[in-house]
């Protein structure tokens, strides 16, 4: 690893050019709405800052989030973000195992204190036994690593909030970082939250650009970067206009089905879910899930596997009702109004930093 | 991946009533932009992607703005397409992925778009390359 690299010579040294830089920033900075010269502001500060260490752990997770990362539709521009960083510890990734892959990440918390970023996926066991690495328990782990991090990014819905782990009945004790560093458990340090379960893949790797050129971005209440998440998935929605007409898909094979009308009555989580989905889309930019006929699960929120039947309208749901409209959400029009409504409230409060 | 372009889904939104309003809203800024570049030296760009485009406000933007003389494919982490518009000053820049989808559109304001400069840092390393051939074929 070479210690007094820049990121601008590292890539350099890699074959990568100005032009291929400048352009992985452009397209960055673009993905977050930065506005339009950034991403040349954001190629110059990078190429001259140290490539940051970076330690990744998995906790409880199921791989999904470094799946999103490292089999992104546009490898060769997210994929440089490995460049970007100095990747030293990553269990799926890196080639060493057992004691010198430990070993490589003792070394980095002893040799940069305070400027290494630690990323997370997976939520943390506090009830004792449930995972260990190398003999030690994930929370001590993650005690041990974050205590002289310089930020902790959270990847994905289990770390942020706790996600799957974290589901009723919780049978580990299963918490998210912002969990364990409100109880005292993990040293409290800067904390961004990525969720999606997987996130999307330039969401991670605009965090990260973001992070390393600006600092820390602006955070909503929830501590998720209001870039990517400060509209809900139903505010950018291309069938929004059938929900405001009032025109419901009642099942997934009937006429509204057909004329791609709302899926809000399949129990759609849009309206209460905040990402970019809608506009980032999936998959080489096919689609995204309400576009290929499924209703979105909600999977950005914290507490998403508890909130009822993925296929109940939210305001029947056991949340108890997004809206408090109950019988109204048959009315149609009036339920888009009243969505609207207190959709757009949640977009001012977020946009005021309430 | 290019696969999934050869399933046959039809995606239909629905108003037909399309308007360009956006388009020469846009038309207007580029007039100030090309007013600041040619009084002040100060190069800018839009960002198309950010802005809620319909097929229509598309359409009178292309015509509008009209072909130019030039345009540069730039192969860097997939197709990049530098292209002057008829309106000089005005360029259009697409960047593609590998697989050839559109990853980000800008319209930059600048007498030279930066994708086109080499920079000192490539022109540095390209040299040393050039020196060290060069010093080969003495040997």
């Amino acid at each position: 690893m070479a210690k007094s690299e820049t990121v601008g010579e590292h890539l350099r040294r890699h074959g990568i050019s100005r032009r291929a830089f400048l352009k992985f920033c452009a397209v960055t900075a673009s993905a977050m709405a930065l506005p339009p010269g950034a991403g040349k502001a954001i190629a110059e500060t990078l190429a001259k800052q140290q490539r940051p260490n970076v330690i990744w752990l998995s906790f409880q997770e199921c791989t999904g989030c470094t799946e999103s990362l490292t089999r992104s539709y546009a490898p060769t521009i997210e994929k440089l973000i490995f460049d970007v960083i100095s990747l030293d510890y990553h269990e799926t990734l890196m080639a060493a195992s057992g004691e010198a892959a430990e070993a490589a990440r003792e070394a980095i918390i002893k040799d940069y204190p305070g400027k290494y970023v630690v990323m997370i996926d997976g939520s943390v066991p506090v009830e004792g036994g449930y995972a260990t690495i190398g003999g030690k328990s994930m929370l001590d782990i993650c005690k041990h690593t974050v205590a002289n991090a310089a930020a902790v990014v959270c990847v994905g819905t289990c770390s942020s909030f706790g996600g799957i782990p974290y589901a009723n009945p919780n049978p580990t004790g299963a918490k998210s970082i912002s969990m364990l560093m409100d109880e005292g458990l993990v040293p409290r340090k800067p904390l961004i939250n990525v969720s999606g379960c997987p996130p999307i893949p330039v969401v991670i790797t605009g965090v990260v650009v973001h992070y390393l050129s600006y600092g820390v971005p602006e955070l909503d209440h929830v501590g998720r970067p209001k870039a990517f998440f400060g509209q809900t998935i139903h505010d950018r929605c291309y069938r929004r206009p059938f929900y405001d007409q009032g025109k419901f898909a009642k099942t997934f094979d009937d006429e509204g089905a057909r004329n791609g009308w709302c899926l809000f009555e399949l129990g759609c989580k849009g309206p209460t879910t905040y990402n970019s989905c809608a506009t980032t889309k999936w998959n080489d930019g096919t689609s995204f899930p309400i576009e290929s006929g499924h209703g979105c699960l909600g999977c950005s929120e914290p507490n998403f596997w508890d909130k009822g039947s993925f296929y109940a309208p939210l305001a029947t749901s056991e949340s108890g009702g997004v809206y408090g409209l109950g019988a109204a959400a048959a009315a149609g029009v009036a339920v888009g109004v009243g969505a609207a409504i207190v959709s757009r409230n949640h977009q001012k409060k977020l946009q005021e930093g309430k | 991946m290019n696969a999934w372009k050869d399933i046959g889904i039809e995606v239909g939104v629905g108003d037909k009533g399309e308007r360009a309003a956006n388009a020469w809203a846009l038309l207007h800024e580029i007039e100030g932009m090309l007013d600041e570049l040619l009084n002040n030296d100060k190069e800018s760009s839009i960002d198309l992607r950010g802005i809620p485009m319909s097929a229509a406000d598309r359409t009178v933007l292309e015509r509008v703005l009209g072909e130019g003389e030039l345009t540069a494919r730039i192969t860097a982490l997939g197709l990049s397409q530098v292209r002057e518009t008829a309106i000089h000053g005005v360029w259009w820049v697409t960047h593609y992925n590998t697989e050839d989808t559109v990853v980000a559109e800008f319209l930059e304001v600048s007498s030279c778009p930066d994708m086109l400069r080499s920079h000192a840092d490539d022109i540095r390393d390209t040299l040393e390359n050039l020196r060290t051939q060069l010093a080969q074929h003495q040997e």
